[in-house]
């Protein structure tokens, strides 16, 4: 077989397995959107519920629907109309728009209204309670309510079943028109629909929300009626639409860029493909392994891995720059690759440090980093020259290299430069005033701020309960919480009485303990004292003598229920109250008591100092802030580690301290400065910020050590500048692109990889070879 | 043949009771008005009629207030679709008439009537007039079927430009009988269907 059959049989394969396992991917992988993958892992159990409640609570199924754009009465038509239709599909849980309907107690619960609601604790169903019951529901037959009523009387006489939906409701509700919630302004009818799916779950939100759309378009009451919906989930399925359609954009802008790019560096359409091998490669090699270990891939690992091994299109290019005329490609290439390994050995073994940051995520993007580049390393140096024609021109030679070279060599040096520079960042991120960090776990979700405010203004006007303190009370089970719930009323209601909070809510007010329903079940009367009563209390009454004999067997199936539990409840409207104020985890019961309008949190913290330990108060925003601050700690620790494990790398490589030194020093140079312009421009730093740092420090790493190599040999040099030069337009053209993105994260990345690349390429041209450089353009 | 016949149609029907849309015209009331009325209820779960007797308020298109003077007192005002009802001894109710649409229907007839929206009134029923201008009978039938299952139908009986007596017939034999203006006027001597159904006449 002649070689150039070789290398287009070794072409074909390789591109048809990339193509083969790229297809697999596809159809294989399991793309994750749990948020709690890019948030840092919790320590304390305070901690665990935060990060559940973020991802997996069922506040987080919550959407937040606004109907706005015509008269109320339209508005509150369609919120009916709508909520009809979204209670009928199975795709959601829970819908409520203010509307107290008698039939939304399921039969099953029925004869229980003895049991939850509180009438027993204060009266008996004798004759005096009976008979002005009854009075009162004659005088409702003679009323307009009678249609409403009529029928629930013969069953229901007390009218239980209506005190129990009153007192079922938000203990602080958005205000009331035409039956339905409404803001306070009275433009916008409210409604809180519960998904099916997890928030975490982008199909299944996505799916959710579309039926909602078809059920809006469907149930609006006029064409100018318009629907907002809010929410966890529709935040995640907005970011994925839009990821993708800005990843599809610049994945366009990019492609065209470097197709030009690699047309005007090496004028070869071959060239362009060959370049592109590698990276293509990285990413298969890195996704397969990552979907291999972890078995779903997060969301935000591809499109962070994809950013960072972008590092993987710079190998071919060193490969081409420094090809020499008649030199066969596996013969050049060695000349390249000690420096090559060194930059790919490095990087990799920088990235092994995000293993042990404790951020899953982070550890997908380690784990993607170091198999993806390790792979094309190994494939620039024993594939890639294979496809190479030795028939080049000497990208070293040419009238731009020189002028490059000459420039380079013209440039101001100073000994005193790299030492003035770090003082003058590190003197900026200390003096310049304003938070270094941003410890707003909210502000570390890649959801643009415009929508949060949306969300947490629809949040408060629908009397959601105040998000920073809550009260947890632990038990060794349902029942027992609930009863420690009963017991901790008396002081709540004091300390509402107090103005200390405006409201409280938890499970007991919907699910009384075992031994309150007890006692109301001891107090219904018997078969017997019922009917005597009845009998009694309907003297000089109108109604028929046998009217109220479903109330008597009622009360008889209430007096042999079992109370009701929390397992019990399941499938009922109830579960759905009660299930997000009493959770159970790992056999162990917390109850939470949302409070809201927290004026005097001092009053709390005696509260539950009172408890011993009963009762503890959870600062949501405190433990958000520690979680983060935690996490960011650890990161750092990893950075530092990655450095360290850097530098020793390079030393080992180099076998010289003084050439590593020179290598690391535009590197580290590049990350302060980057870091001061950041802070003095005022922008808090986040993980994106390090991610974005630790690609510009990996590419800084591999423009330096190729410098650093060529500072001997001018003709090696123009040819290392030819390379550089390609490689750091390739990062500008890709960053620029992702700056211009219309997420706030995928810009922060963009522009601090754009100012770390330039950082890097200037700082690296000024510190690394300065006299050999003199010497060598002083030659020509 | 056809043609000559068609034509006659009106004018038959100008013989037999007058024209719908002049007694409406004749009915409606400028806001605020006020009758006293008796009413009567008759219900199956019921082993006697329920009386009570007070006054109706007319306080807009939109807003209606029913006092009960006797045998106890209460007063119930409808704004829009938001009731109250307010009883001696106890604290008020609320309630929407979103749940019930027949007694939105109903209320909404008493509206129309006195506001005379005979649009509205076609909207929601099916109209149809009996009798002369000195006693006529407008028959309302709910047009909706769901309305339809829980009011069969309201019956307003009156001389020339005065309703008398509205009935309203549902199921389960279950009736409401109202006396309002002169006809209240007087009490009933005794709770008797009878006598009611003889006011109307």
């Amino acid at each position: 077989m002649s070689p150039r059959a070789g290398a287009a049989l070794l072409a074909g394969v390789w591109g048809a397995l990339i193509a083969l396992f790229a297809w697999i991917i596809h159809q294989r992988l399991v793309v994750s959107g749990d948020l709690r993958l890019f948030m840092p892992a919790p320590h304390t159990s305070v901690e665990r519920l935060l990060l559940e409640e973020v991802s997996e609570g069922p506040a987080a199924r919550l959407l937040l629907v606004a109907l706005t754009g015509a008269d109320a009465q339209a508005l509150a038509d369609t919120s009916q109309q709508l909520a009809t239709e979204l209670r009928a599909d199975p795709a959601f849980r829970l819908v409520a728009n203010g509307e107290n309907r008698l039939d939304s107690v399921p039969e099953a619960l029925l004869p229980y209204r003895y049991l939850l609601s509180p009438t027993l604790d204060s009266a008996r169903l004798d004759e005096r309670f009976l008979k002005s019951e009854l009075t009162a529901r004659e005088r409702d037959l003679a009323s307009p309510a009678a249609t409403l009523l009529e029928p629930l009387i013969p069953r229901d006489p007390t009218l239980e079943i209506v005190k129990l939906l009153q007192a079922w409701q938000p203990s602080q509700e958005p205000q009331q028109l035409d039956d339905v919630w409404f803001d306070r302004r009275g433009v916008a009818a409210l409604l809180v629909v519960e998904t099916a799916a997890p928030a975490f779950d982008p199909e299944g939100q996505k799916r959710a929300l579309a039926k909602l759309h078809a059920h809006f378009e469907h149930a609006r009451s006029a064409a100018k009626v318009e629907l907002t919906v809010t929410g966890p989930g529709a935040f995640s399925v907005l970011m994925q639409g839009r990821s993708e359609a800005d990843a599809r954009l610049a994945g366009i802008l990019d492609t065209a860029g470097m197709i030009v790019l690699m047309l005007l560096a090496y004028r070869r359409v071959r060239y362009v493909v060959l370049g592109a091998l590698p990276l293509a490669t990285a990413g298969i090699v890195g996704l397969t392994t990552v979907a291999a270990l972890f078995g779903t891939v997060h969301g935000i690992t591809i499109a962070f891995g994809f950013t960072l091994i972008g590092v993987a299109l710079d190998y071919p290019i060193y490969l081409f720059s420094h090809q020499l005329p008649g030199v066969p490609p596996l013969v050049g290439v060695r000349a390249v690759w000690p420096t090559l390994a060194t930059a790919v050995a490095a990087i990799c073994i920088a990235y092994l440090a995000f293993l042990v940051s404790g951020v899953v995520g982070l550890a997908q993007l380690a784990c993607f980093n170091v198999t993806g580049l390790a792979s094309a390393g190994l494939a620039s140096r024993f594939l890639l020259p294979r496809l190479m024609s030795e028939h080049v021109s000497d990208h070293g030679v040419g009238a731009l290299q020189a002028r490059a070279a000459a420039l380079v060599a013209a440039l101001p040096r100073s000994a005193w430069l790299a030492p003035t520079l770090a003082l003058a960042c590190l003197a900026t991120l200390v003096l310049v005033p304003g938070p270094l960090w941003e410890n707003d776990l909210g502000r570390l979700t890649p959801v643009p701020q415009p929508n949060l405010r949306e969300y947490a203004a629809l949040r408060e006007e629908l009397g959601a309960p105040d998000i920073r303190y809550m009260l947890a009370i632990e038990g060794t089970s349902a029942d027992q919480i609930l009863a420690r719930e009963e017991r901790l009323a008396g002081e709540l209601d004091a300390s509402v009485a107090s103005h200390a909070i405006a409201h409280y809510d938890f499970a007991a007010r919907y699910l009384p303990s075992a031994a309150t329903q007890l006692r109301r079940r001891a107090a219904l009367p018997t078969q017997a004292e019922l009917r005597a009563a009845l009998a009694t209390a309907m003297r000089g009454l109108a109604f028929q003598p046998q009217l109220f004999e479903p109330f008597v067997a009622d009360v008889a199936r209430a007096r042999a229920l079992p109370p009701l539990t929390a397992a019990s409840v399941a499938g009922t409207p109830l579960e759905l109250t009660t299930g997000s104020l009493l959770i159970e985890r790992e056999h162990r019961w917390i109850g939470l008591v949302t409070l809201s309008d927290v004026r005097d949190p001092a009053a709390l913290v005696s509260l539950a100092a009172a408890s011993h330990g009963e009762v503890s108060l959870l600062d949501l925003k405190q433990a958000s802030e520690d979680l983060v601050a935690h996490q960011r700690v650890r990161i750092l620790w990893s950075v530092a580690l990655a450095a360290l494990l850097l530098a020793g790398v390079v030393v080992v490589a180099l076998r010289s301290l003084a050439r590593a030194l020179r290598v690391i020093t535009p590197m580290v140079l590049t990350s302060l400065l980057t870091l001061a312009l950041l802070h003095a421009a005022g922008v808090s730093l986040t993980l994106f910020h390090l991610i974005a740092l630790v690609l510009a420090a990996g590419l800084g790493l591999d423009y330096a050590l190729f410098f650093e190599r060529a500072s001997h040999d001018p003709a090696m040099l123009r040819r290392t500048l030819h390379a550089l030069l390609v490689c750091a337009a390739a990062a500008c053209v890709v960053f620029s692109v992702l700056g211009s993105s219309t997420l706030p994260v995928l810009r922060a990345i963009g522009v601090t990889v754009v100012m770390g690349v330039t950082g890097n390429f200037v700082l690296a041209l000024l510190l690394v070879p300065p006299r050999t450089v003199a010497r060598a353009s002083g030659s020509q | 043949m056809r043609l000559a016949l068609l034509t006659l149609l009106p004018a038959a029907g100008w013989c037999a009771a007058p024209d719908i849309d002049a007694l409406l015209k004749q009915l409606a009331r400028p806001a605020p008005a006020t009758t006293p009325f008796v009413e009567a209820h008759f219900l199956h779960l019921l082993t006697r009629p329920l009386v009570v007797a007070g006054k109706l308020e007319y306080l807009g298109p939109d807003a209606l207030a029913r006092t009960v003077e006797s045998p106890y007192h209460e007063r119930t005002e409808v704004r829009g679709e938001a009731v109250t009802l307010e009883r001696e001894g106890s604290k008020p109710q609320h309630f929407s008439l979103q749940h019930a649409p027949e007694m939105k229907s109903l209320l909404g007839s008493f509206a129309a009537l006195l506001s005379g929206d005979a649009a509205g009134l076609r909207r929601e029923f099916d109209l149809d007039i009996s009798g002369d201008e000195a006693s006529w009978t407008l028959q309302l039938t709910p047009r909706d079927a769901h309305v339809r299952s829980r009011i069969l139908s309201i019956v307003v009986a009156g001389r020339r430009d005065e309703p008398r007596c509205i009935t309203t017939q549902q199921p389960h034999d279950t009736t409401t009988v109202m006396l309002v203006s002169q006809a209240a006027e007087k009490p009933p001597p005794m709770a008797d269907r009878a006598w009611f159904d003889q006011q109307c006449k």
